[in-house]
């Protein structure tokens, strides 16, 4: 046994040093990680102050300051106006259409888009979709919001047909990939094993596609949330896109300020939070890969 | 207690100027409580008798058969690569390949993740496991439904030499213990002599060119007299085989 002994030792410390090891690791880790939301904060910060300062008055002798703040206003104004209309409750509403839009066209988009994926796999398919998704991969989003715009006016066809659009092809180019990639050694190994084709799917082909599936939805709706704001400013009436296109309209630089303000927020909040989450929760594994 | 039975197996891949005989008039019995190695180079058919072993591949003539006192036998596998499955845990992936996920079944799981020797990595991942702790799972989840027969196809290849060993340690202790059939295909004639009670030489060709018993007493060493010229008798049989130079 002096050869298992050997093993164990070349791979386990000792474990009053292990400890302290694992500690010193903690400790850098979390001041790597302090340091790092500093900067990020100190970036917001940065901002927020070049701005509030470029409209103070001592740059009087300059005949006013660089910035009007009637079509500039500041920071600390634009916040007052969010609470203002926060108060108003126009905010949830708007919100409620922008995120429907966006429920209903990305949802059908991501079928789609994971449809012709699976389809891509034959060679007849591909050749029929792989122009079609590079398009739709290279083409700028704001050229489909024009014409779907133009076409269907405000009626709710036309947003959703632009979200499609822009996003199937991201899901669709993940999806092919995913199957691509399919862990043959697995399948085999479950089959030498006995284990039936349900359980293969739901053990191994689905964990491995959600990856994939998963890119594809976060870039996809990173795109659709764009596309559907672009398009509820050119030709919708309700949601966050139209009430900036009504704050512009009116010159209300302040509003238009607070729902890019809003904008901002809810995607920070869905990208760092909600998405996050998730990827913590259904990728620890990849963690544990990456981590060794 | 377990029985392969091998009739004049042929296994023929391609047609016309293209054949190629990868297994050639195989007759071999195998049974009990044994340890059988199947060495030779590479290009002898040892793979793909493994893979007719395991039904991965159908033979172009003669039979195969795989039984446990007369019933159709159950097999176990270990591969080159340990073929974890890297979003479960250890114990899941040590459930997956069980018909049920009950007490039973999940006290046996842990006791053969004991025996290799990681009952408290069972929540881990694949990936926070080192490559040899990684086969030590793949061979714990052959052992853990507990077949009748167990396949091996190089399982310590890929491994430092160190881990190598004390794995063959480990394995030769989980044959002694659970009294399993152990076929084991490796191109290491000394790992073959340390594990095997019996080592079949295959040649170019696919044919059986030598069945050689190995009657000493476990463990081994290789550092023993009587290891090394076990070892140097099997090499001897390779050069008269005019093997060592492919």
């Amino acid at each position: 046994m002096t050869t298992t002994e050997t093993d164990s030792a070349t791979t386990e410390t000792p474990p009053a040093a292990r400890v302290t090891e694992e500690e010193l690791a903690r400790k850098a880790r979390r001041s790597e990680l302090t340091s790092r939301w500093f900067w990020r904060i100190l970036s917001y910060v940065a901002v927020l102050a070049i701005w509030e300062f470029a409209l103070l008055d001592i740059f009087s002798f300059l005949r006013g300051s660089p910035l009007d703040p009637k079509l500039l206003p500041g920071p600390s104004e634009v916040v007052a106006t969010f609470f203002e209309i926060w108060g108003e409750g126009t905010m949830p509403a708007a919100f409620q259409a922008t995120l429907t839009r966006i429920a209903v066209g990305f949802g059908l988009s991501f079928l789609i888009g994971a449809m012709i994926g699976i389809l891509m796999q034959s060679k007849w398919f591909e050749g029929f979709f792989k122009d079609a998704v590079l398009i739709s991969l290279s083409a700028p989003g704001l050229i489909w919001v024009l014409i779907t715009a133009i076409i269907f006016g405000n009626r709710p066809l036309g947003p959703t047909i632009a979200i499609i659009l822009t996003t199937f092809a991201l899901v669709t180019v993940n999806v092919s990939e995913g199957i691509r990639a399919l862990p043959k050694d697995l399948i085999d190994m479950a089959k030498s094993f006995q284990v039936n084709v349900f359980k293969r799917n739901r053990q191994i082909v689905i964990p491995h596609l959600a990856p994939y599936l998963f890119t594809g939805l976060r870039f996809g709706f990173s795109i659709a949330w764009k596309v559907t704001v672009l398009t509820e400013v050119f030709s919708s009436s309700a949601g966050i896109g139209f009430e900036m296109r009504i704050s512009a309209v009116l010159f209300d630089m302040s509003e238009f300020l607070t729902w890019i303000l809003a904008f901002f927020f809810f995607a920070l909040f869905l990208e760092k939070v909600v998405l996050e989450a998730i990827e913590r929760r259904y990728f620890r594994w990849r963690q544990a890969v990456t981590a060794t | 207690m377990a029985e392969i039975r091998i009739k004049n197996l042929h296994k023929e891949f391609g047609v016309g100027d293209d054949k190629v005989v990868a297994l050639e008039d195989v007759n071999l019995d195998i049974s009990g409580h044994s340890f059988v190695s199947i060495v030779g180079p590479s290009g002898c058919g040892k793979s793909t008798l493994l893979n007719i072993l395991t039904g991965i591949e159908t033979p172009t003539n003669g039979t195969v058969e795989i039984t446990s006192d007369g019933h159709v036998a159950a097999p176990g596998y270990v591969f080159q690569a340990a073929r974890l499955l890297p979003w479960r845990t250890v114990t899941d992936n040590l459930l997956f390949v069980q018909e049920d996920r009950s007490e039973g079944t999940k006290e046996r799981c842990q006791r053969y993740l004991e025996m290799v020797q990681l009952g408290d990595k069972g929540d881990k991942f694949p990936g926070e496991l080192s490559g040899g702790m990684q086969q030590r799972v793949g061979i714990a989840r052959a052992f853990s439904i507990e077949p009748d027969v167990l396949f091996m196809d190089e399982p310590f290849s890929h491994l430092d030499a160190i881990t190598a060993r004390a794995l063959r340690r480990e394995l030769h202790h989980m044959w002694d213990e659970t009294k399993k059939m152990v076929v084991f295909v490796t191109h290491d004639v000394g790992e073959a002599v340390e594990l095997s009670n019996r080592i079949l030489v295959f040649a170019k060709g696919g044919r059986l060119e030598d069945d050689i018993q190995i009657d000493l007493p476990f463990p081994r060493d290789p550092a023993d007299d009587e290891v090394a010229v076990a070892k140097a008798h099997v090499l001897r049989k390779f050069e008269e085989l005019d093997l060592l130079a492919s």
